[in-house]
């Protein structure tokens, strides 16, 4: 594997003027005509802005198309095939995996404008367009007395077509479940650019669109389900000494019948990342901290959990606090979904691990990685949904200063630490280009094919998303 | 991020830029924080987009002029600062920018005349009151004028009112309990020389003495951050020997955007031979209201004659205090001393009132926008009275609050805290 595979560098030569789009633009010329020009970027200023999500860079795109319509999303489509050029659907470009990323000169289609959303409190649904942002829905459903709760940490910025694509999840989803767990129907426009809509009913194929980061078709509208909002919550921090006892705490927390709303969890360095940016008073010389939320509608029951949480905690040598009121809960709260753009203050560039491991197995695992960390002489940062075996193990690096063939030998390990413990590759950031080539250790050669069957069968000329998820196959 | 940016070859500002572009992760969590995203919803007019932009410049990748509509559209407000978990220094990095690509610009004669006239007004408090007088006549013809001069012609209140110069030292009442300089700001000593008045009144009344310092100019923002990187320097440079910071116990602003300007000073002279005394000078420099906290909670304030009736006060963080400089808390904390007060928060408020600096008469339509999207949610709240600590956010929540037909007072922090004292409030 080389670290050109890995692409962790920008992949823009320097100094060198680039093209402005001149000859290949005849491109953006006819989406421009088909569109209309308030819908289509085409000058090299605005190709550039749409290169790259929150961990990577790739290929400047041709044209950028910002669609305010499904009938727009279908023109695009079908001018992309005409040309024979790639398709590669945007959020907000907050995605933790690459996803996002053009790895080829084409059409980059940008949902933000398609921001439509309608709730429908009686049947408890949303309907909502890619480009609504995540907590805008929540907002709208509040004043119904309802929510949704899939929350990534990115939900101010990240859009339901993203999450969608990534079937992202957040601190809710050890309780809630992610966001593929609220998708009662979708439409779609395919490699074709023909439009269909998928329930859930007969052939799951709405499951087989979320979480197929865009290579599968363009989702164009989603119904989500919306729930009532527990009507007591209590959070808890605890902290201690050594990485392994937070994990041990949650094993038993659990196996005691505890379940919570929410089950974090950060090692040092991304308590002391967070408290340089938010100053909470976070403990800083603690070797691990665990935030927990129990809620229900049931005061009692609610109680009863956090004091089966907190005996966990201390039965595991952690030292306990209890937030005092919705503020300080909420201070906790911003501190955990701060932890990922945080860790930049330690190194400009990191790799982003997303694995999933049985409870049974964390101590182990986070013991496992953190040594491998050490050993390796690079740094490396643990964090994650702790509750549902989702840990985001972070290589931080600086690529000036230190091997990427390094980090990409430790990055490989972590995933197959993940793999011989019964593990998966990703929780809720997808694949994308990070670890499509941890792929061949974690998925057999028939599932494989399998996978490869789905891709052409939906998308014959691979025009959607390229690069992404699957690895090349050998004889292909 | 990565970056090829030749450091070397740009000088001491050129690492200031780099060090901001490696600190940003392209995370995104800024994007809801900038006005003009909000407003536009592109990327390349958003604070990660402008970084990527300028990161392109600076290695030589994309010409400056494709990416300038997108940077000039930046207000500067710094909201993206705040939102930013991985702490990049996005105004140093934009400012840094300016200066170095200024030179660089070719601008339409008008434009050029337009600028000039800002540059040259604004530091120059009487030509500024000369200008404002004149422009106040000539607001009957602003229909007929072209854009570029009816937008400064919409901002002028509809009287402007006489200068009142401050005096060059206001001694303290009672007992001597500290001794401060004063920076008088350019714009606002035409606009609202009331400002000054209370400010100077209020801090004599708590037993401050006030220095204004012979020499003083304006703090060079204005300048620095429209690019014009020569003329900041020569400003800076003539308020660091104005003001000895060892003579005062601090050196204070009332203007928000004035207080960031000479915080800034550290980093305009990164590298220079002045960068020490640059440093001296901004670790004295606290924004009124900060002053005032300070001394309240070290010995408490004189208290305030009590409102004639409970007011609900809507109080608006000028930008370059809440985000700039992170003043927030005084502020509030001073209004709710005053018997009868009571603060409201303003939806949306860490956006942009769209004043910046002089964005409102660079880019007329977005600041026209945003002025009227902040003085709904102002009004929204239904205040009996408008607080904010800017000379610049003050003209324009005036301005739109009236076009909205509503005619609730707008006062500057210090001057409802002056009312209050003359029990006037």
């Amino acid at each position: 594997m080389t670290t050109e595979k890995l692409a962790l560098t920008t992949t823009s030569p320097a100094r060198k003027p680039r093209s402005g789009g001149g000859g290949d633009n005849a491109l953006a010329a006819e989406l421009t005509r088909l569109l209309g020009p308030r819908k289509v970027l085409s000058s090299l200023a605005e190709r550039l802005s749409y290169r790259f999500d929150a961990i990577q860079f790739g290929v400047t795109p041709l044209a950028v198309v910002l669609p305010e319509s499904t009938e727009d999303v279908i023109a695009t489509v079908k001018a992309a095939r005409r040309a024979g050029v790639s398709i590669v659907g945007r959020g907000a470009a907050s995605g933790l995996s690459g996803g996002a990323a053009p790895m080829q000169p084409g059409v980059v289609v940008s949902f933000t404008r398609m921001s439509k959303l309608e709730i429908f409190p009686e049947r408890r649904e949303a309907v909502a367009q890619p480009g609504v942002i995540t907590l805008a829905v929540t907002d709208a459903a509040r004043p119904h007395g309802l929510i949704y709760p899939p929350d990534p940490a990115s939900l101010r910025t990240s859009t339901i077509g993203g999450n969608l694509g990534e079937n992202a999840g957040g601190p809710l989803c050890f309780k809630y479940g992610v966001t593929g767990d609220y998708v009662t129907a979708l439409d779609f426009v395919d490699a074709e650019g023909e439009l269909h809509t998928l329930t859930r009913d007969a052939y799951d194929l709405a499951g087989l669109l979320i979480g197929s980061e865009g290579t599968l078709g363009l989702i164009t509208s989603a119904t989500l389900r919306l729930t009532p909002p527990p009507k007591f919550t209590r959070t808890l921090m605890a902290h201690f000494a050594e990485v392994g006892q937070a994990a041990e705490a949650v094993s038993a927390a659990i196996a005691a019948g505890a379940v919570p709303g929410k089950l974090e969890f950060m090692d040092q360095a991304c308590t002391n990342a967070v408290e340089d940016y938010l100053h909470l008073g976070l403990p800083r010389d603690a070797g691990a901290v665990l935030l927990v939320d129990t809620d229900g509608d049931d005061l009692d029951t609610v109680e009863e959990e956090r004091a089966l949480v907190e005996a966990a905690c201390l039965e595991a040598g952690g030292v306990v606090r209890r937030a005092e009121g919705e503020a300080e809960a909420a201070a906790l709260w911003q501190a955990r979904r701060s932890v990922s753009p945080a860790l930049g203050r330690i190194r400009p560039q990191r790799m982003n691990e997303d694995i999933v491991v049985p409870r049974s197995v964390l101590p182990e695992v986070v013991r496992q990685i953190r040594a491998l960390g050490d050993a390796s002489g690079l740094k490396l940062v643990q964090f994650g949904h702790i509750g549902d075996g989702n840990l985001h193990p972070n290589i931080l690096f600086d690529p000036r200063t230190e091997s990427t063939e390094a980090v990409h030998t430790l990055a490989h390990e972590i995933a197959l630490v993940a793999i011989r413990h019964g593990g998966v590759l990703s929780g809720e950031h997808g694949i994308g280009t990070m670890k499509r080539d941890f792929m061949r250790d974690a998925v057999d050669p028939e599932t494989m094919t399998a996978l490869w069957n789905v891709k052409r069968a939906l998308d014959p000329s691979g025009a959607l998303n390229p690069g992404k998820i699957l690895p090349e196959e050998p004889h292909a | 991020m990565n970056n090829d940016i030749p450091v070397q070859a740009l000088g001491p500002q050129g690492e200031v830029m780099a060090h901001a572009v490696d600190a940003c992760v392209h995370c995104g969590f800024c994007l809801p924080a900038c006005p003009t995203y909000a407003l536009l919803g592109d990327e390349m007019d958003s604070p990660r987009g402008r970084i990527v932009l300028m990161k392109e410049v600076l290695e030589g990748g994309l010409d400056l002029l494709d990416a300038a509509p997108h940077l000039d559209r930046c207000l500067g407000c710094q909201a993206c600062v705040t939102a930013c978990p991985s702490g990049v220094p996005y105004g140093e990095l934009i400012t840094s920018f300016r200066g170095w690509s200024e030179p660089q610009r070719r601008r339409s004669p008008l434009d050029r005349a337009k600028r000039y006239a800002i540059l040259k007004a604004l530091p120059a408090p009487r030509l500024f009151s000369v200008a404002a007088r004149v422009g106040q006549y000539a607001k009957p013809l602003a229909p007929a004028l072209p854009a570029a001069l009816r937008g400064p012609l919409d901002l002028l209140p509809e009287h402007v009112p006489a200068m009142q110069p401050s005096p060059p030292l206001t001694p303290a009442r009672g007992q001597r309990r500290g001794r401060v300089a004063f920076l008088t700001g350019c714009a606002q000593q035409a606009l609202a020389p009331n400002f000054n008045a209370a400010t100077l009144r209020v801090l004599a009344r708590n037993g401050i003495e006030v220095v204004v310092p012979e020499g003083q100019g304006c703090c060079g923002a204005a300048a620095l951050h429209t690019g014009a990187r020569d003329e900041a320097l020569r400003l800076v440079r003539a308020n660091l020997d104005a003001f000895n910071p060892d003579d005062y116990d601090a050196i204070l602003s009332n203007a928000a955007g004035c207080g960031a300007g000479l915080k800034e000073y550290p980093v305009i002279l990164h590298g220079l031979h002045d960068e020490a005394r640059a440093k001296a000078f901004a670790a004295k420099v606290q924004d009124i209201s900060e002053y005032l906290a300070g001394l309240a909670r070290e010995g408490g304030l004189e208290p305030f004659m009590p409102a004639s009736r409970p007011l609900k006060v809507a109080y608006h963080d000028a930008c370059h205090l809440a985000h700039a400089q992170g003043v927030r808390a005084a502020p509030r904390e001073l209004l709710r001393m005053i018997p009868g007060v009571s603060i409201v928060e303003i939806p949306e408020g860490d956006l942009c009132c769209g004043s910046a600096g002089t964005y409102n008469l660079e880019q007329p339509e977005l600041a026209g926008q945003l002025g009227a999207r902040k003085a709904g949610h102002i009004l929204s709240t239904t205040p009996d009275l408008i607080a904010s600590g800017n000379i610049g956010c003050h003209t324009q929540i005036q301005s739109h609050v009236r076009r909205q037909g509503s005619p609730v007072p707008v006062m500057h922090t210090v001057e409802v805290l002056d009312r209050a004292y003359r029990g006037e409030l």
